[in-house]
């Protein structure tokens, strides 16, 4: 059986105020789903509960992954299960290249489901850390940056540093190649992105996509859509999950627009999740 | 030499200090005055609600303190050898090494001697080159009056260094000064005077190492003065790196002649307390300075810094730019001033200073200051200090990397910029090194990588290599020791 994550109730505040207000969403490895929404309505917020921002406090609910709930875990942890998030807006650290970075990220998420508590020594005791011989890394990033047709200059530039938007996104997605994670969240990848930019990066995901890769995608407008279909499309308004279907939901949702969201909310009120 | 050492700073060790050594009539005049001065002063206690470093300096038991440990041996002591091996400059044209209170060991190269260059201890140059001590020690650039903890260094130096490069001779290697604390409850007095005449250029690097316990924390007063005559070029390096038990208060200062140029490159990572006034006297037109800085502090270091780009002369320009990170419960107050006198014009000045708290307890004040009197005047200030940025630590540690290393690599980032500009490479290594280690909380790591985008941060022969901007791999250490 293929991993799981299992969003169950989920609410969480920022700085005191409620976003999400009672989430329930299962993602299955192999499955992509969508996630869309007008703007506040928590979808980014979601992700980064999921991941474990520590800007969110969770005040309700339960984070299930891999049949464990990762709810105490810190950020780092849940990655080396395998979780991983796509950023919407990647910060750049300057300083550190790409390539270095990507090999220690790796080595880490290859330790695995293990607490790397601080008071021990950080790098999980660097003399055992397994690495990753720099011959056999080069190889593994080479082979995914040719698979996402990555040209091999911004891998040797700062993290993200100076990067335009869509070489911040296709560095996300080069980064989210070589972790192989089994559930991916995508937060609003396709923003800032003009068409050629948006084809491309829409191509690295189907490229990615198979049966041992889940992903949340999240994203305002249907246009990601046309290149990226979906196994379920949800829809995220004031919190919560209102709307789940197939890949329809997100066509009728484009060609009637938000709005149209709203007063069937608030003729009919929460629909039933998936 | 003076053959018992003596508790205490009083005149009469100062006056049986001077006539033990046979010091000429001047030298003597001096010191008094300086002790004069020294006791009429009041200990400068900071100002209110500022961080209390100085105040916490005003309460050193000084009187505790032996002001004179005599050097018995002539050889050097096993450790300093060891030290030697791991120096900061491997490939150097001249050493001199001074062990508490006395110049153990003195090297230059023949060709430079040949050429003019005097490398000396301070006390032998008294002697040898009186004329030219008198000239430059403790007048113009440092001079006794400065503050009450100047007035001390002028009262009780005992040696420290001296290098006089003639006219057009350049010296591209190197020269190494180490000092070595090792006496307990002692006060260590060096003090460089480095005059370059015109032409001439050198590069000097110095090196502070300690070990005293903490019951009985010694003192020292390091005073570094450069006269960088005309066209003539200082590249002055330190690396402060005392134990932190001793309290160090460090004077550096250089007077500029027309079209000089002096480059400081700091790097303070030890002392309980430290002390540090930095300046820059841009009294030749055309004149150029430059203060490249680090600091890292921990535990309950505290740390006072200032910094002075003073210009006088035309156009002159002065670039400040240091980094330091702060973490435990340690404290930093950096004070960078840069001031432009009335006939001052076409000065560019330039001041940057960033902290970076990695604790809550960490506390750091940094204050940029401006004081300009000529109307064409291109300066800009800036200093900040902040905790570090959980969104990009919730960022690096999305991609599986625990907190701690996380932090690790943003302070490699954050110091990256500064570290490029230091120009030598071992003191590069030197400090990225100690950074590493001190984060880590293992001072002994042996089996640390760290990579940045230009070349390693490492700790020696860990992992074959690496991919680098070239596509290359580079499996040796960054580290030769060369031969001692």
């Amino acid at each position: 059986m293929g991993s799981e994550l299992v969003i169950k109730n989920l609410h969480a505040n920022i700085e005191g105020k409620p976003i999400l207000r009672g989430v329930n969403l299962v993602v299955r490895q192999g499955e992509v789903h969508a996630l869309m929404g007008p703007n506040g309505s928590g979808k980014s917020t979601l992700s980064n509960v999921i991941m474990g921002n520590p800007k969110y406090e969770v005040t309700e609910g339960e984070i299930w992954f891999k049949g464990e709930n990762i709810l105490e875990y810190s950020p780092d942890r849940r990655a080396r299960m395998r979780l991983f998030l796509a950023f919407q807006y990647p910060m750049a650290i300057p300083g550190v290249s790409v390539a270095n970075f990507l090999r220690r990220s790796l080595e880490a998420i290859r330790e695995g489901n293990k607490p790397l508590e601080e008071g021990e020594n950080p790098s999980g005791k660097a003399s055992k850390r397994k690495t990753i011989p720099p011959g056999e890394f080069r190889k593994l990033l080479q082979e995914k940056m040719k698979l996402l047709k990555v040209d091999n200059s911004f891998i040797n530039r700062s993290i993200n540093d100076g990067f335009s938007g869509g070489e911040k996104k296709r560095a996300e997605i080069l980064q989210m190649a070589l972790l192989e994670p089994e559930i991916a969240l995508m937060d609003e990848t396709d923003s800032g992105l003009d068409i050629d930019a948006l084809k491309i990066v829409s191509e690295s995901v189907n490229a990615l996509r198979g049966p041992n890769m889940g992903i949340l995608l999240i994203t305002h407008y249907q246009r990601m859509l046309n290149y990226i279909t979906p196994d379920f499309v949800h829809v995220m308004y004031e919190g919560r999950i209102v709307k789940s279907g197939s890949k329809e939901l997100a066509l009728e949702l484009e060609e009637k627009g938000y709005e149209w969201l709203k007063e069937s909310i608030e003729e009919n009120g929460v629909s039933a999740n998936a | 030499m003076l053959n018992v050492s003596t508790t205490g700073f009083t005149k009469d060790a100062l006056v049986e200090l001077s006539r033990q050594r046979g010091e000429p009539e001047w030298l003597l005049d001096k010191r008094l005055q300086a002790w004069e001065l020294y006791e009429q002063t009041p200990a400068p206690l900071g100002r209110r609600g500022d961080l209390g470093t100085l105040k916490a300096l005003a309460g050193f038991r000084f009187q505790q303190l032996t002001s004179y440990v005599p050097d018995p041996s002539e050889k050097l002591p096993a450790k300093i050898e060891q030290s030697l091996q791991e120096a900061l400059v491997n490939d150097r044209s001249g050493l001199i090494v001074q062990h508490n209170s006395s110049v153990v060991h003195t090297q230059l190269d023949e060709d430079l001697k040949e050429q003019g260059v005097i490398l000396l201890p301070l006390d032998k140059a008294v002697q040898q080159y009186p004329e030219l001590v008198q000239k430059y020690f403790m007048t113009e650039c440092i001079p006794a009056n400065a503050s009450k903890y100047t007035a001390l260094h002028a009262a009780f130096w005992t040696t420290g260094f001296f290098l006089y490069v003639p006219k057009g001779v350049e010296i591209e290697k190197p020269i190494l000064s180490q000092v070595w604390i090792d006496a307990p409850s002692s006060a260590t007095f060096t003090h460089t005077l480095v005059v370059t005449e015109p032409q001439s250029s050198v590069r000097f690097v110095e090196e502070l190492s300690s070990s005293v316990t903490s019951d009985q924390p010694s003192l020292v007063s390091d005073a570094v003065e450069i006269f960088a005559q005309r066209e003539s070029r200082v590249e002055f390096s330190y690396l402060q790196d005392l134990d932190q038990n001793t309290w160090n208060i460090t004077n550096k200062n250089a007077v500029f002649e027309n079209d000089g140029s002096v480059t400081f490159v700091m790097s303070d990572l030890g002392a309980k307390l430290n002390l540090v006034e930095i300046g820059a006297g841009l009294q030749g037109n055309g004149s150029a300075a430059e203060l490249v800085g680090i600091f890292f502090t921990d535990h309950d270091q505290r740390y006072k810094i200032n910094t002075l780009s003073d210009h006088v002369g035309l156009s002159t320009n002065a670039e400040t730019l240091v980094k330091g990170v702060l973490t435990d419960e340690s404290r930093v107050e950096f004070d960078g001033m840069i001031r432009v006198r009335p006939n001052a014009q076409q000065t560019a000045s330039f001041l940057s200073a960033h902290g970076m708290m990695l604790s809550k307890k960490a506390r750091g004040e940094f204050i940029p200051g401006l004081e300009i009197a000529a109307n064409e005047v291109s300066a800009s200030h800036g200093a900040t200090t902040g905790q570090i940025d959980e969104e990009e630590l919730f960022y690096l540690m999305s991609r599986g990397v625990p907190r701690p290393e996380a932090e690790r690599i943003i302070v490699q980032g954050f110091f990256e910029p500064v570290l490029q500009r230091i120009p030598l490479e071992n003191l590069r290594i030197r400090l990225r090194r100690s950074i590493i280690s001190r984060m880590s909380g293992a001072y002994e790591t042996e089996a640390d990588t760290w990579v940045d985008a230009q070349e390693r941060w490492e700790i020696e022969g860990v992992d074959e290599g690496a991919v680098h901007l070239d596509d290359s791999t580079r499996d040796k250490d960054e580290i030769e020791l060369s031969e001692y």
